[in-house]
């Protein structure tokens, strides 16, 4: 999973701008459906498509980009061996083979993972896609010139740990992915991962011609595999330009429908201009998106009175969720009665509006997001209502032996408008104030923030946060943040309660060994329900995104894997 | 900056002799209108800002006290209400998302704001007197070494300057101090090259030199014969530099290394006011008109202390106005 | 006049070489592990400490300046993984985040932050000088107060206000404007002016106030002064007084003031970049800065540097040349 913090998020595909959102819609109801304000007539090609970001495209390299399930920008260019499900909701959670033939084939204790290519598979210049080449492409994710992707392959693949990449093991290769012949290709891992037909939807499972591999600049025209290839990438994606791949072949891509013809994405906008373009819909506008940027709390007051521009306002919901993290070898957060006392004294309802309302945002109790694909299992260990329970805070503080109150310090991070920042910290201040615990504010600037809350000898004792999905299950939303083998002591830790319970462990273990991802769902959201008890976090609130598309915008598809629109499923015509 | 330049932009130029004395100085201040309405409404601002507390005591609100009550949470926290929610216990409406009273907010930004702006102001002229009273009479190579200096600080951005102090200064400093340590290092520039150049060219004066010649150090020539006379350029200069040092804070509040919440300030009321334009207006144009109305007093004011400490300003203005007589009676003359 | 030449360009020379320095003691005190931000937060320590070498991170701040300095004055080379990156003399380094030369990234950026500067610069001209002139001719007008109110307020609020207020009233309401978007101009003309025109219009409100007094004061002065009196003795009008004149006083300060604004408004449209999207050399600091790409961020302040100096000799000369009095130093 990956936290939201500005540098993982630029490299995010799905780059989820931090200004968050949340409506009061359960899950199974996400807005896809009613988006898209003239959905008359059947969707057809031609046109130019505009994306409007604000963070731009940086890194567009499949080695170096972090996506969960591909991206969607990228995704136009990098097939991978799976992808994600191009449907709306619930059931775009789903994973679907891509370039592979099915999904998969794993053995009894799924640590051997097999598969298989489609025929007919060719890049943009007309050659044939193998097998090597996505040997070869996961290799280059190794190197250390190359890097930024998600941790996974590194941490499963049988001697990924010691690998160095491809220009530096001197031709021999990492011999834990086999390639028996061009149309197969075979994992081996360390451990049983149930859920490594997820993981194949990144774009480090995209394949890469050895021959046309030019190290760090590769990103200014990465070989295309996809519907659209690159013919321009302006300053570190500041600017890019997609043009149809001739040789994409529609008859094996069951996923990507490509309407437009070339797609233009433009980045570094500042957010409030892009909600104006979008709702003014003038000129090119009127065929424009954006993956990145949400409808501001001050947007939407305006939106909610225009008809015809609320018909042009998707909802989704994405894998995330925001929390208060403590360090309980900190006092007086080492005292289960404290953190307890905090948890009844949160005002969630204070907490939404600082990022924006219930339109942006979804109160929640539950660590993993309120989602079936995640295994959401529902409980309120410490009951707080919508605006705290500040008597029962009062009540445990005092058996606490702290009757007079408490002094404490939450630390933040400076970040303007974001989930973690200084809005979020007043509005707790000011709520747990009433419980009579007075809170100091620690504001930090953002990479100082991270570093500070990731390392175990800095760590503070209270502090904000918030992690989101990798992919929608529960393996790499709990695992990293309470399984007490993940603590890194040297580096970036995720841990951040130093949660290392045996029972927890064995039960990430043991749920990982299933490859019935239907039946792994409710053990993950079980195991949710248990550690929460410990209250070494509180969750605040899931956001959820609404985001304007331009008038001429047809076949809006969202789903609950990335919560954003798919930019492969859009149509100008 | 040229220095040069500079001077003639505050009137250094016409810094020809010492100042007159005080009392004809509040004569000519007095007797410009504008200055004095200008410079009472200013009095009131500073007043407001002083009298945060009792104001707010008397208004019966918090400044940093939430009521999400009174905004409506869907419609992403806009106030409820018109006019940004104006009632008898919010006088100026709330702020949205957070509810917290605006009018207890702004009191209390002017504390931080006006004082800001002003200490800042205030080692800003020192700094800028001292350094360049050192290179105008400290020789060349103090020259050199200060005139250098000056240019980098010019030159270093207000991010890189705002980020390294951040860094440097333990965060157990009250960021106030801190903030207004960044603006005075950012604006004394200014100040140092004016100060500079009007000293070099009073060096050269007749009553200077007098003085130099019948033995007088350095410091006593600095003391009593060039800080009198250079009171004018430095005072109208200064002025300018208080509404220029609420913009910067304002400006580093945008970049993130501003204030620290909850505490007000009117620059980090904009930076958050502003994409709420139209959806609640008042939140933005309260700070926005609260800081004009700062800089156009200031403005008034800096102008009308200019033209008082200049002797020969009272008659250029006489001058202007007459020349236009003459001119339309030498017209109604020609028909 | 070559003393004068060569005194400044050495002034230079230290200025920037000083500012390199600085930039470097500032992020070398600065909070923020670079190799773990430039490798992703998913790095394992072993990862980040194969960036740390490559990115040469582990070497004493003094090596890694003196590393700097060589590749300023000979040029150096980097390895891409499957080959080798040369940057040529002057090299800033190679950006951390983007991998390219960062002479390369500011070639690119700077004819966005040029087309920026100098369309403002003849819209703050005209808007200072205009009703600065006005403001000295007919005092107490409606137009000249509309004109003065109107630079005030450039003056005292924010440019993230104004422009965006602009930006809501031309573009969005009206519909009367594009929305501000930087296009070559090479690639056409019309497109780059009218997407830059709302920026233009920012920066000019901000400045012009400043001019609108420079010209002022100096009109009022030249007015008072001995030979303007005898011009009016003879009978000349108020008009071409005023036109040919006192205007001529006011020049060399206001050309010599905009030199030197215009230097330094190539890194300081920090504020009008962000909110308008221009991607110029004030957003490539801000972005640099919070990615703690040191290469760039020294790139960018040397840039700037150069402008301020260059900007400041500018002025200097012409100052001098307008008035006789100064002499160049």
């Amino acid at each position: 999973m990956r936290q939201m913090s500005g540098n993982v998020a630029r490299a995010a595909a799905i780059a989820v701008v931090l200004a968050v959102g949340a409506v009061a819609c359960g899950p199974d109801d996400s807005g896809a459906k009613n988006a898209g304000g003239s959905s008359d007539g059947k969707p057809q090609k031609g046109g130019t498509l505009s994306v409007l970001n604000n963070e731009p495209q940086t890194d567009f390299d499949p080695a170096r980009l972090y996506t969960s399930g591909g991206g969607n920008v990228p995704s136009l260019v990098f097939r991978t061996l799976t992808t994600r499900n191009r449907e709306a909701g619930a059931e775009g959670t789903k994973v679907v083979p891509d370039l592979a033939t099915d999904t998969g084939k794993p053995n009894a204790d799924a640590t051997v993972w097999t598969y298989t290519l489609k025929d007919g598979l060719k890049y943009e210049d007309g050659s044939p896609i193998t097998t090597a080449d996505i040997k070869y492409g996961i290799e280059r994710s190794f190197a250390a010139e190359l890097s930024g992707g998600a941790p996974y392959l590194r941490d499963w693949l049988v001697g990924g740990d010691k690998y160095e990449g491809p220009y530096k093991d001197g031709g021999k290769g990492l011999a834990s992915i086999e390639t028996p012949d061009a149309k197969t290709i075979v994992f081996h891992l360390n451990k049983p991962e149930g859920e490594f037909p997820y993981l194949a939807t990144q774009t480090q499972f995209a394949p890469v011609p050895k021959a046309k591999d030019t190290g760090t600049k590769y990103e200014s025209h990465p070989v295309s595999s996809g519907p659209y290839k690159v013919v321009k990438n302006e300053n570190d994606g500041e600017h890019l330009v997609l043009e149809r791949n001739p040789n994409w072949s529609e008859a094996t891509d069951a996923e990507r429908k490509a309407y437009p013809d070339s797609i233009d994405v433009r980045s570094g906008l500042d957010a409030s201009v892009i909600n104006q373009r979008l709702s003014a819909s003038q000129g090119p506008d009127s065929a424009a998106v954006t993956t990145d940027t949400n409808l501001g709390p001050a947007e939407l007051a305006k939106v909610g009175g225009d008809k015809a521009l609320a018909g042009r306002v998707g909802t989704g919901h994405f894998g995330y969720t925001n929390y208060i993290a403590f360090n309980p070898k900190v006092k007086p957060f080492d005292d289960p009665k404290v953190r307890q006392a905090i948890a009844y004294a949160v005002d969630r309802s204070s907490a939404v509006n600082a990022v924006g309302g219930s339109s942006l945002a979804e109160p929640a109790t539950t660590f993993l997001p309120n989602q079936k694909a995640f295994g959401y299992t529902e409980f309120d260990h410490f009951p707080a209502g919508a605006s705290g329970n500040a008597a029962k805070a009062k009540e445990l503080l005092k058996e606490a032996g702290h009757a007079d109150g408490l002094t404490v310090t939450l630390t933040h991070s400076n970040a303007k408008g974001g989930p973690k920042g200084p809005e979020v910290a007043t509005a707790l201040q000011d709520a747990l104030k009433k419980a009579g615990i007075t809170v100091k504010l620690q504001g930090l600037e953002a990479n100082d923030y991270n570093e500070t809350i990731q390392s175990v000898s800095k760590e503070p004792g209270f502090f904000l946060r918030g992690w989101g999905a990798d992919w929608p299950s529960g393996g790499p939303f709990l695992a990293p943040i309470f399984d007490g083998r993940q603590i890194v002591k040297d580096g970036a830790n995720f841990n951040t309660g130093l949660l290392d319970d045996p029972s927890v462990n064995k039960e990430v273990d043991e749920i990982n060994k299933l490859t019935d991802l239907a039946a792994a769902a409710p053990r993950w959201g079980a195991l949710d329900k248990k550690i929460g008890e410990q209250a070494v976090v509180v969750p605040l609130f899931h956001p959820v995104y609404k985001r304007l598309v331009g008038k001429d915008i047809k076949n809006v598809v969202i789903s609950d894997w990335t919560g954003v629109l798919d930019i492969s499923q859009v149509a100008v015509k | 900056m040229s220095e040069a330049l500079l001077a003639s932009q505050a009137g250094a130029a016409q810094v020809a002799a010492p100042a007159s004395g005080a009392r004809q100085f509040w004569r000519r201040l007095r007797a410009q209108r504008a200055v004095t309405v200008a410079a009472v409404v200013f009095a009131l601002l500073v007043f407001v800002a002083l009298a945060a507390p009792l104001l707010t005591a008397l208004e019966g609100q918090d400044p940093n006290a939430f009521h999400p009550a009174l905004v409506d949470s869907a419609a992403g926290g806009v106030p409820k209400g018109s006019f940004g929610g104006i009632s008898g216990d919010h006088w100026l409406g709330v702020e949205p998302q957070t509810g917290r009273d605006l009018f207890a907010r702004l009191v209390y930004g002017a504390r931080v704001s006006l004082g800001v702006a002003f200490i800042a102001t205030l080692v800003q002229v020192f700094i800028g007197v001292s350094l360049g009273l050192l290179a105008a009479l400290g020789g060349r190579w103090a020259d050199q070494v200060i005139s250098r200096f000056t240019d980098v600080v010019v030159a270093l951005p207000l991010l890189v300057i705002g980020l390294g102090l951040i860094a440097i200064v333990p965060d157990s400093v009250p960021r106030p101090v801190l903030i207004t340590a960044v603006i005075a290092v950012v604006g004394w520039s200014g100040t140092s090259k004016i100060v500079r150049s009007s000293a070099l060219s009073l060096k050269s004066l007749d009553y200077v030199s007098a003085a130099r010649l019948s033995g007088w150090g350095r410091l006593a020539v600095a003391r009593r014969e060039l800080l009198p006379a250079l009171a004018a350029p430095v005072i109208t200069y200064g002025v300018l530099l208080v509404p220029a040092n609420v913009s910067i804070e304002a400006a580093l509040s945008f970049l993130g290394v501003g204030i620290k919440p909850p505490t007000p300030s009117w620059g980090q009321m904009l930076t958050d006011a502003n994409t709420w334009y139209q959806s609640a207006p008042t939140y933005l144009l309260l700070p926005a008109g609260f800081l004009f109305v700062t800089v156009l007093s200031l403005t008034v004011v800096g102008e009308g202390v200019r033209t008082a400490l200049d002797p020969r300003a009272a008659s250029r203005l006489k001058v202007g106005v007459k020349s236009r007589k003459d001119a339309k009676s030498r017209k109604e003359a020609s028909k | 006049m070559t003393g004068f030449l060569l005194r400044r360009l050495g002034g230079a020379v230290f200025v920037l070489l000083a500012l390199s320095v600085v930039v470097y003691l500032v992020f070398y005190a600065a909070p923020g592990n670079v190799a773990q931000i430039v490798c992703g937060e998913r790095c394992s320590p072993a990862q980040v400490a194969q960036v740390h070498d490559r990115l040469q991170l582990g070497d004493p701040i003094y090596v890694q300046y003196w590393h700097f300095l060589q590749g300023l004055f000979a040029g150096r080379d980097f390895s891409s993984g499957v080959g080798v990156v040369h940057c040529d003399a002057p090299c800033l380094g190679l950006s951390y985040r983007q991998d390219s030369p960062v002479t390369d990234i500011l070639v690119n950026k700077l004819p966005v932050t040029g087309s920026l500067v100098i369309g403002a610069f003849v819209l703050w001209i005209l808007l200072g000088v205009g009703t600065g002139l006005l403001s000295a001719w007919k005092r107490g007008g409606a137009i000249e107060r509309t004109l003065t109110g109107l630079t005030l307020i450039g003056f005292s609020t924010p440019v993230f206000v104004i422009g965006l207020v602009l930006i809501i009233v031309f573009c969005s309401t009206l519909g009367w404007l594009p929305f501000p978007q930087y296009t070559p101009f090479s690639d056409n003309p019309e497109q780059w002016f009218w997407g830059l025109l709302l920026p233009w219009i920012s920066l000019a409100l901000i400045e012009s106030a400043k001019y609108a007094r420079l010209v002022r004061s100096s009109m009022l002065e030249t007015l008072a002064e001995d030979h303007v009196r005898t011009f009016r003795a003879y009978g000349l009008t108020e008009r071409a007084i005023v036109g040919k004149h006192a205007l001529r006083g006011a020049v060399a300060p206001v050309i010599a003031l905009s030199a030197l604004d215009a230097g330094s408004m190539f890194g300081g449209a920090v504020l009008t970049e962000s909110l308008f999207g221009i991607q110029g050399i004030g957003k490539l600091l801000v972005d640099s800065v919070r990615q703690v790409d040191l290469p760039v961020v020294v790139g960018v302040v040397m840039t700037t540097g150069f402008f301020v100096v260059l900007a400041n000799a500018v002025a200097d000369a012409l100052y001098a040349m307008a008035d006789r009095r100064v002499v160049l130093q």
